[in-house]
């Protein structure tokens, strides 16, 4: 199957490449769409990787990026992004033509199991990039996958909402905000916020998902797996709604990075196995790592 | 011992050794040696999150020792080194005298080329201090590891003390063939809305270009010693370009440690290289030994 087996090609090159801003999309709540002429890197992209971008020569140290999107024909990588600080405030300010620095593609990505169709993708704020980017992996695939999508945001997302003609027995008509890339791939998504933005599911991710889930059959939910990105609150939550449910659970983390290569394991965190406790390294080792192996009981 | 190229990639940053060998364009070729992931006599888990934390125009680490044990490096690490690409060294770890000497006796019956002694580890006899920032403590260290191997042996001096002079003349009565000047320089960093300290481990070590003129100070300090005893010293701390790497080099540097601008640019060497080379040319020195020490004042 080649999503499985593209998952797995990230062991290998990494690319230092000088992209160039071919796009540049704002968004409400300070979020950016930045697209970037990286060949090599989006050739090799797979649902789950990262780049690490250097915002701006003035800043050296780098930042790790989720990929959203890649065209592999035109060569082009999309990210977004929330500008918190210094750094993501001058890639923000970038335009089409400027040149910035990326190495890519990074980590082992999502690998979905051709056993476990039902895909439940579960992206929070800046974590809904791979979301999307494992949505379109699915729905280039010649297999019959079973997505379905849910993002929440706090601030408005970072997309013009659409009302989706994807119909959703399980939830009220009312909660039909989708997001059009996703209702143009014919993958049903689910919005989520406590902000009571109309469209959307008023409560957490979770409180959603639950809904779609306790909808199942036994039979159904045998079928399902949880990939999530997101705040590590949500990311617990998610875990845990993966508990009660009996569910195979990947989730992308986030940490504070210096190399992104694996070379100074700055970026490690505390992962149970059966083999033990060891720390592992969120840009190589991850970024995706199962949930019952990060986020104990 | 000769190398082929001025830079060594310095502990901490290019893990064991072949975590950057995955990019494109960089050769462990382009360092003259490589300096591997300090090492203990047992393996070490390393300090929780957050171990990396950006700071102006530099950034604090606090990895915590992160390594498998010096059995397992020997046994199983470096027999996957290409030796014939680069010169490879060892970094000592220890908590006590005795710890270095026992790490220092397994890296002797092994294929690695020098040793380089981390004294800054805290000393857990005498309350957690830095073996480093004691001349006497330091030079007990170097005597012990001597006295357990013909390596050549590499004391890393620490920049936390009041005269490096003083630590660089005693390491060298006490057997050490090469200083590297300097190691990281201690600080910390607080997030004022929840009033704690961001590193996990509190304190942390800065590098970076922020260090890069205490650095040549001390470098210039201990090459005073170390010059007339013909003992090179390794100068390292912020060294981005060439244009660093030739200042530490006329402050009496003979190699220069490359750590933190790899983050920035994993293809730095070559320019490094390049730039040293033209450098070079533009002032007729035949070789890096010409331009040794050569300050002016």
């Amino acid at each position: 199957m080649n999503v499985t087996n593209a998952a797995q090609r990230n062991r290998g090159t990494i690319f230092v490449e000088d992209a160039s801003v071919i796009d540049v999309q704002s968004f409400p709540g300070k979020q950016f769409v930045i697209r970037l002429h990286a060949a090599k890197c989006a050739a090799r992209a797979t649902a789950g990787s990262f780049i690490h971008i250097q915002c701006d020569e003035t800043i050296p140290m780098r930042r790790p990026l989720s990929i959203m999107r890649v065209d592999v024909t035109e060569g082009w990588i999309e990210v977004l992004f929330k500008t918190v600080g210094e750094g993501l405030r001058a890639l923000g300010n970038k335009k089409i033509g400027d040149a910035v620095s990326v190495i890519g593609p990074i980590g082992h990505g999502f690998v979905p199991s051709s056993e476990r169709p039902r895909t439940l993708l579960i992206g929070g704020g800046v974590g809904i990039p791979p979301m999307v980017f494992l949505a379109e992996t699915l729905h280039e695939d010649n297999f019959d996958w079973h997505p379905l999508v849910i993002m929440g945001s706090e601030i408005p997302f970072p997309f013009d909402m659409t009302t989706s003609a994807i119909p959703t027995p399980w939830l009220a008509d009312e909660i039909s905000g989708s997001m059009p890339l996703l209702e143009s791939w014919g993958i049903p998504s689910r919005l989520a916020s406590l902000q009571g933005y109309d469209g959307c599911f008023r409560g957490y991710v979770t409180d959603l998902a639950r809904k779609w889930l306790m909808s199942l059959s036994k039979s159904e939910l045998a079928e399902v797996e949880l990939f999530s990105c997101g705040p590590t609150p949500m990311l617990k939550a998610v875990a845990s709604l993966a508990r009660e449910f009996d569910l195979a659970c990947q989730v992308s983390l986030e940490e504070f990075m210096a190399c992104a290569v694996g070379g100074c394991a700055g970026c490690a965190v505390r992962v149970t196995s059966s083999d033990g406790v060891a720390m592992k390294r969120v840009c190589v080792d991850g970024p995706v790592f199962d949930a019952a192996t990060v986020f104990a009981e | 011992m000769r190398l082929d190229s001025p830079i060594v990639l310095l502990s901490g940053c290019v893990g064991f050794g072949e975590e950057y060998t995955r990019i494109e364009g960089f050769s462990n070729r382009d360092a003259g040696a490589i300096v591997l992931k300090g090492t203990t006599l047992e393996p070490r888990l390393g300090n929780p999150p957050h171990r990396v934390y950006e700071t102006p125009m530099g950034m604090l680490n606090a990895i915590g020792l992160q390594n498998p044990g010096v059995d397992k490096v020997v046994d199983e690490i470096l027999p996957g080194l290409d030796f014939t690409e680069t010169r490879f060294m060892a970094n000592v770890c220890g908590s006590t005298i005795e710890d270095y000497a026992a790490v220092t006796r397994r890296f002797d019956d092994s294929p690695i080329d020098a040793i380089e002694i981390n004294i800054s580890c805290p000393n857990i006899k005498e309350g957690g201090v830095s073996f480093g920032n004691y001349p006497e403590m330091s030079a007990k260290v170097v005597a012990a590891c001597r006295a357990q191997t013909s390596k050549p042996i590499i004391a890393k001096l620490s920049p936390n003390q009041t005269d490096i002079r003083e630590n660089a003349r005693l390491c060298i009565e006490a057997g050490a063939d090469a200083l590297a000047v300097i190691n990281t320089v201690m600080g910390m960093a607080i997030d004022a809305e929840s009033r704690k300290p961001i590193i996990g481990n509190v304190r942390g070590g800065l590098s970076g270009p922020a260090i890069k003129p205490i650095a040549l100070l001390k470098v210039h300090q201990a090459y005073e010693v170390a010059g007339p005893n013909n003992i090179p010293v390794i100068g390292q701390g912020g060294i981005s370009n060439a244009a660093d790497a030739i200042e530490f080099i006329i402050a009496g540097a003979s190699t220069v440690g490359v750590g933190t601008a790899l983050f920035y640019d994993p293809l730095v060497c070559t320019k490094i290289n390049d730039g040293i080379a033209d450098y070079l040319k533009r002032h007729n020195f035949a070789s890096v030994s010409d331009l040794v020490g050569t300050l002016q004042y």
